[in-house]
């Protein structure tokens, strides 16, 4: 990584500060750890005091110690200092925030925007300094702060933390206060008592390990009395980028098809590179620019129709026992257009990857995908269609599906179907083209045809042909009409949907019936569910939970599936608002108009009482 | 310890009280000398860290100017008319007055006077509120139906829930903007003694915790495909000011401090609790993470993962939800029907 220089183990320090404390007064310690050897610290405060609300004044009080990195009280805070500096502060605990910079020589001024700083919080308490006797143990051992802490990796040894407070061995001179560390065996930590000073004693590896777990106990002796404290000792290890990309198993190839899918947005082939550095989500752009995967081509047809997609993920290895986070990164070969059915070639395309903050030689990886690209024929499957088509079923009645072959795995392939029109004045069906383009459904169009003794078995060509490529493809259909008709119903209404009651459902017809009559669906009859009681034209396709393109021709065909209403009565709508999803009993509609969902109770009692009785 | 806060109006130390920032902004307007500085300042703090700012003469002349203004310490009101209008005028001259990124913001809001304890006294008129009636209670049941027994609750109430379980298409279960929308507009309009029972009822079996944890209907407003990490999720949050100052308003009235009995600044429930309710409906909407009816754990929707060197900021980030003692205390206290009792 970047040369950082000298580096604060800490983000923020904190310590209280008390109204009329002598000038002289020491507050607390600030260490530094060195990037390289050799490096001295300076220590430095600029001039200007935050508080909490953003206003500024100039620091008269405190001072730090340029060599040694104290913080200690330059000029008493009285009554008057603290009124002034907790103005603006609604909250009773006022705070006060210094910038300590840091440098690796004598300090000047305008080296006070240089980035090497920490935050000193300073809590202004609204009172003299307690009396030491007052003080509980857990005072007077530490801050109120966590002892976290982080140190890089790679970076040569030295002191960042002295666990005795300043403030507190000042204040309570006669007291004894010995800390310890615990849990330090075999770690590379050191404690010394002369200074209270914890040191690390050599260079970490964040790779073999990455958090440190102590734990620093503190014993105060006062007269006869002893008391305890144990506080968790936490140090990180922050990453630098020290580790190559490399590939899992050595796997570097991955074929890449293009067959039925042929859509913009496809990933057709996903290779994967580890890294054993750490990877940050935030902020993206960064990390992005940080690791790059580049096709390598110099076709420009190549460049236009790949594109390769990069996304990296957290994973965890365990070196030795401990866990260390790492990064998984996927580079996937995506289309960045559909390509068309007729493109027919294979080659390899090469992809560079590279870490660009990596300074070694393996900093790239080559990954290789083999690309083949196969056309696809528009052809029907060779038979011909023929559909039987009751004498009685009513307009936008489904006959059935059209479809070339391999049409249900097609993605990205748009292909129209269309009736050419035979010579004949027998003309019932039509067909529409079904969603995403892969079918084409046919549906009876003008039912007055069906009537027509003279029509019964009519031939049509049918032809598919792929909207991008004009490539196109015919086959016979015929239509048979059979059944004889029924006589109509008089007062049905012209939708299933209205019917309300088995009975008249399947005595009626309506928009979209195959045979005639209307066909009643039994629910389950618990609760609101998918599996609810109402009159369809066909079973099959509605409701079936999707208001399909016939269905959406005209709102009486299926309002089950397609209405966009009000619907009174318990129910839960179905996806875009559309139809009735799921419902409380019996659910029926009245086209353009509100569906009804309501538990059908009147039984009519077949004889009561009275007529038992006669029997 | 500390006492409590002034009330309000009056100023310990005879310093004007803060106008909120629209009226201040036309204080400012009004004079000649004021808006030329403010307009100069914002020049300043366009894009520019403070540092650079104050480098330069004429930008440190405004600001000092500037610091005397009613501008200078203007803050605004939840829910007021104009709110965005007067956190942009806050913002405009705050965010470049902050030492760089901070981890904790000043918020812009005024500072909650009133208690829990009002709550509790409007609130007597209800039910349930008496943590001795019989055990077999559910709270969160009774806070639903005493909503609905008001009108605006119940309306405002009854259009959230239909906006975020409105399903849009196959893919987007559901419009997350509209629905955020919609949350808002609930938490801001309606009475805290109705929203306050609904969002932190107290429960002892785990039907009621699911149903206080779906109160928000967290399928469309808390969930999504993916978590991400805290310390993006925040810096999408403050790229808005309304999100951004709703979030430095919890981080000044629900930081866990040691000062106080209760572990909340100023010892003050209300405060905490009612800005957590402003979080939801914005990117950093905060919820109960499981139907768990004695263990509260709280979260926005993200995580640490993938948080390379800054894995201690965010969790510290993260920590101000899940492991807030003063938070924690809050919720609870409001579930008990329990209030700080402050000496007079």
């Amino acid at each position: 990584g970047a040369a950082f220089g000298l580096y604060f183990p800490r983000k923020e320090y904190s310590e209280n500060v008390y109204i009329d404390q002598p000038a002289g007064t020491p507050l607390l310690r600030i260490h530094a750890l060195r990037d390289s050897h050799g490096e001295v610290a300076h220590f430095h405060l600029c001039q200007h005091l935050i508080i909490f609300r953003a206003r500024s004044h100039e620091n008269r009080w405190f001072q730090i110690r340029e060599k040694t990195g104290l913080l200690y009280l330059s000029k008493s805070l009285d009554r008057e200092d603290f009124n002034m500096l907790s103005v603006g502060n609604w909250v009773p605990l006022s705070k006060v925030v210094l910038s300590v910079f840091l440098s690796s020589h004598p300090f000047q001024e305008k080296e006070c925007d240089s980035a090497t700083r920490t935050t000193v919080s300073l809590s202004l308490m609204n009172a003299s300094a307690p009396a030491c006797s007052s003080l509980t143990a857990r005072q007077l051992c530490f801050t109120e702060m966590d002892l976290s802490f982080h140190i890089k990796e790679n970076k040569p040894p030295g002191t960042f933390h002295q666990l005795q407070l300043p403030s507190v061995h000042h204040l309570c001179q006669n007291l004894s206060i010995s800390y310890k560390l615990l849990a330090a065996e075999g770690m590379p930590f050191r404690y010394n008592e002369n200074t209270t000073g914890v040191s690390v004693t050599q260079r970490l590896d964040r790779e073999e390990r990455e958090r440190y777990e102590l734990i620093a106990k503190c014993t105060v002796r006062e007269d006869f009395r002893e008391m305890q404290v144990e506080v968790p000792f936490l140090v990180n290890v922050l990453d630098e980028d020290d580790s190559p990309p490399f590939l899992p198993n050595g796997t570097d190839t991955a074929d890449a098809v293009v067959e039925f899918n042929r859509k913009e947005g496809t990933v057709l082939a996903t290779l994967t590179v580890y890294d054993a550095d750490t990877t940050p989500i935030y902020p993206l752009e960064s990390s992005r620019k940080k690791y790059t995967g580049t096709i390598i081509t110099d076709d420009p047809w190549i460049s236009e129709t790949f594109r390769v997609e990069h996304i990296f993920d957290e994973i965890h290895f365990s070196p030795n026992g401990s866990q260390v986070r790492g990064t998984q990164h996927e580079y996937k070969l995506v289309l960045n257009k559909s390509i068309s059915v007729t493109e027919h070639r294979s080659f390899q395309l090469d992809v560079l990857v590279n870490d660009t903050e990596f300074h070694g030689p393996e900093r790239s990886v080559m990954l290789h995908f083999n690309v083949s690209i196969l056309p696809v024929s528009i052809q029907f499957p060779n038979m011909t269609y023929q559909f039987t088509v009751n004498r009685n079923a009513e307009r936008f009645a489904q006959i059935g599906k059209i479809c070339i072959e391999n049409c249900m795995k097609f993605r990205g392939v748009n292909i129209s179907y269309k009736l050419l029109s035979p010579n004949v004045s027998c003309y019932p069906v039509s067909i529409l083209q079904g969603r995403e383009g892969k079918w084409g459904s046919l549906y009876v169009n003008d039912s007055s045809v069906l009537h027509r003794p003279e029509c019964k078995e009519i031939q049509y060509t049918i032809q598919a042909t792929d909207k991008q490529s004009r490539k196109h493809t015919k086959t016979l259909l015929t239509v048979i009409l059979e059944g004889t008709l029924l006589k109509k119903e008089e007062d049905c209404p012209d939708s299933c949907a209205v019917s309300k009651h088995r009975a008249e459902c399947e005595e009626c017809g309506g928009l979209g019936v195959l045979t005639g009559r209307c066909q009643w669906r039994q629910g389950s009859g618990k609760g609101i569910t998918t599996n609810y009681s109402t009159c369809t034209p066909s079973i099959k396709t509605c409701p079936d939970g999707t208001c399909d393109v016939i269905e959406s021709k005209d709102p009486a065909v299926c309002p089950q599936d397609c209405t966009s209403g009000n619907i009174i009565g318990g129910h839960g709508k179905g996806t875009g608002n559309l139809g009735i999803k799921s419902g409380h009993g019996i659910c029926y509609c009245f086209p353009r108009q509100n569906c009804y969902c309501e538990k059908d109770d009147i039984k009519e009692q077949l004889c009561d009482e009275m007529c038992k009785t006669v029997i | 310890l500390a006492g409590p806060p002034s009330p309000p109006g009056q100023d310990p130390h005879g310093w004007r009280v803060p106008v909120d920032c629209v009226r201040a902004n036309e204080l400012c307007a009004g004079e000649p000398s004021c808006s030329s500085r403010y307009r100069t300042l914002r020049q300043c703090l366009a894009g520019r860290d403070r540092n650079t700012m104050l480098a330069n003469k004429e930008c440190q002349a405004a600001l000092e100017v500037l610091q005397e203004s009613p501008l200078y310490d203007c803050r605004c009101k939840r829910g007021m008319k104009k709110e965005l209008q007067c956190l942009q005028i806050y913002w405009s001259i705050h965010l470049g007055l902050t030492e760089g990124e901070e981890f904790y913001e000043a918020s812009p809001y005024e500072p909650v006077t009133s208690r829990l304890s009002d709550i509790f006294r409007l609130a007597s008129i209800f039910s349930g509120m008496d943590p001795a009636t019989n055990s077999k209670s559910n709270h969160c049941l009774d806070a639903a139906k005493a909503c609905n027994l008001n009108d605006n609750c119940k309306r405002l109430r009854s259009g959230y829930i239909s906006t975020c379980s409105r399903e849009i298409s196959a893919t987007e279960s559901c419009s997350r903007r509209k629905c955020h929308k919609a949350l808002r507009q609930f938490f801001d309009r309606v009475p805290s003694e109705y929203t306050y029972r609904l969002l932190f009822c107290s429960c002892k079996d785990q039907a009621c915790a699911e149903r206080r944890r779906q109160t928000i209907v967290p399928s469309c407003s808390y969930e999504d495909k993916e978590k991400p990490n805290c310390l993006d999720l925040r810096n999408t949050c403050r790229t808005d000011h309304l999100c951004r100052s709703r979030l430095a308003d919890f981080h000044t009235n629900c930081q866990a401090s040691f000062q106080s009995l209760t572990s909340c600044p100023g010892d003050n429930y209300q405060a905490c609790l009612g800005s957590y309710a402003g979080l939801i409906g914005f990117d950093m909407t905060p919820n109960y993470v499981d139907a768990s009816p004695t263990s509260i754990t709280i979260s926005p929707w993200c995580s640490c993962k993938g948080s390379g060197n800054m894995e201690e900021e965010c969790e510290k980030f993260l920590r101000d939800f899940t492991e807030n003692p003063c938070l924690r205390n809050a919720i609870q206290a409001f579930g008990n029907g329990t209030d700080v009792n402050l000496a007079p």
